[in-house]
């Protein structure tokens, strides 16, 4: 399953501001509370909680150190 | 200009020294004169001892590789410096030169240590917080000469740990990131997107894979 952001309900005030910013429209009010409702369609772009008002989205990054080449 | 020992006792870390002690200090103090714009000591060169102002001004500055420099104190008559590595027991942090014809007063390292000799832990706690210090020297250094992309390149290099290894692999928001490296969400976001365009990182969901540690160093 791809990554989506982390949604903390009881911060989520509803304003729908996720729902207008989300460049995929994976995000919907669901009962009047933003929920991922095509999770497969977000790209993790993180704008949704670059402009949550109440900090109630947040996509955290996992910082890995890979031996990989970077071609490779 | 007062006496040697009046001198040692107007300073602030030796005020509370009786007679003995002021006298010990006093035998072991080196006095030095230095001339507009000459150097007192370089920064990571051994630390002499406690360096304390008696005339003249005494600025104290972080140099870049490049030749830029960041005052961190302009010392004056009365004031002490240098007292970082006197109690962490590393290098100086920090290059020191005189802004005047000056003349300052050295109390050697042992001499000053001496003095909680008899306190190991009092000597533990001073310890502690001279490498606290050291570290906020540090941080004004990375603040002052490195810009974001080198500051987040420093960051992810410091915090980027194998999958499934012994520590816990750090999950970090850009807001978070942006704390850690002292600047906005939105320039983190293009540091990001400089650091993988340069190839020493690859962003896959919300996975920071840094695939060129190499890269990411020679970055900072």
């Amino acid at each position: 399953m791809s990554a989506i952001p982390e949604i903390a309900l009881e911060k989520c005030t509803g304003c729908g501001d996720c729902v207008e910013k989300c460049p995929t429209k994976a995000v919907e009010l669901v009962r009047d509370k933003a929920i991922m409702v095509r999770p497969e369609d977000c790209n993790y772009c993180t704008d949704c909680e670059a402009f949550c008002p109440s900090g109630a989205i947040k996509c955290p990054f996992e910082i890995i150190l890979t031996k990989l080449e970077p071609q490779s | 200009m007062s006496s040697r020992a009046d001198f040692l006792r107007s300073l602030p870390y030796f005020a509370t020294l009786g007679a003995e002690e002021i006298k010990r200090m006093e035998k072991d103090l080196l006095e030095c004169s230095f001339g507009k714009g000459e150097l007192l000591f370089l920064e990571d060169e051994p630390c002499q001892g406690l360096y304390a102002v008696r005339s003249g001004q005494i600025r104290i500055f972080k140099s870049s590789s490049e030749g830029r420099e960041q005052v961190l104190l302009i010392a004056k008559p009365g004031d002490t410096f240098n007292d970082v590595p006197v109690f962490d027991g590393g290098p100086n942090p920090a290059s020191a030169s005189a802004l005047e014809p000056s003349t300052v007063c050295i109390v050697p390292k042992e001499t000053v240590l001496s003095l909680v000799a008899d306190c190991p832990s009092a000597l533990t706690i001073i310890r502690l917080f001279a490498a606290r210090l050291r570290h906020l020297t540090l941080l004004v250094e990375d603040l002052s000469f490195h810009h974001v992309v080198s500051r987040l390149a420093k960051t992810l290099l410091e915090l980027a740990v194998v999958e499934g290894g012994p520590s816990p692999v750090p999950r970090l928001t850009q807001d978070e990131m942006a704390a850690m490296v002292g600047t906005i969400r939105d320039v983190i976001s293009r540091a990001l997107r400089a650091l993988e365009k340069a190839g020493a990182i690859r962003i896959e969901g919300r996975r920071i894979l840094v695939v060129d540690p190499e890269k990411l160093r020679g970055m900072i």
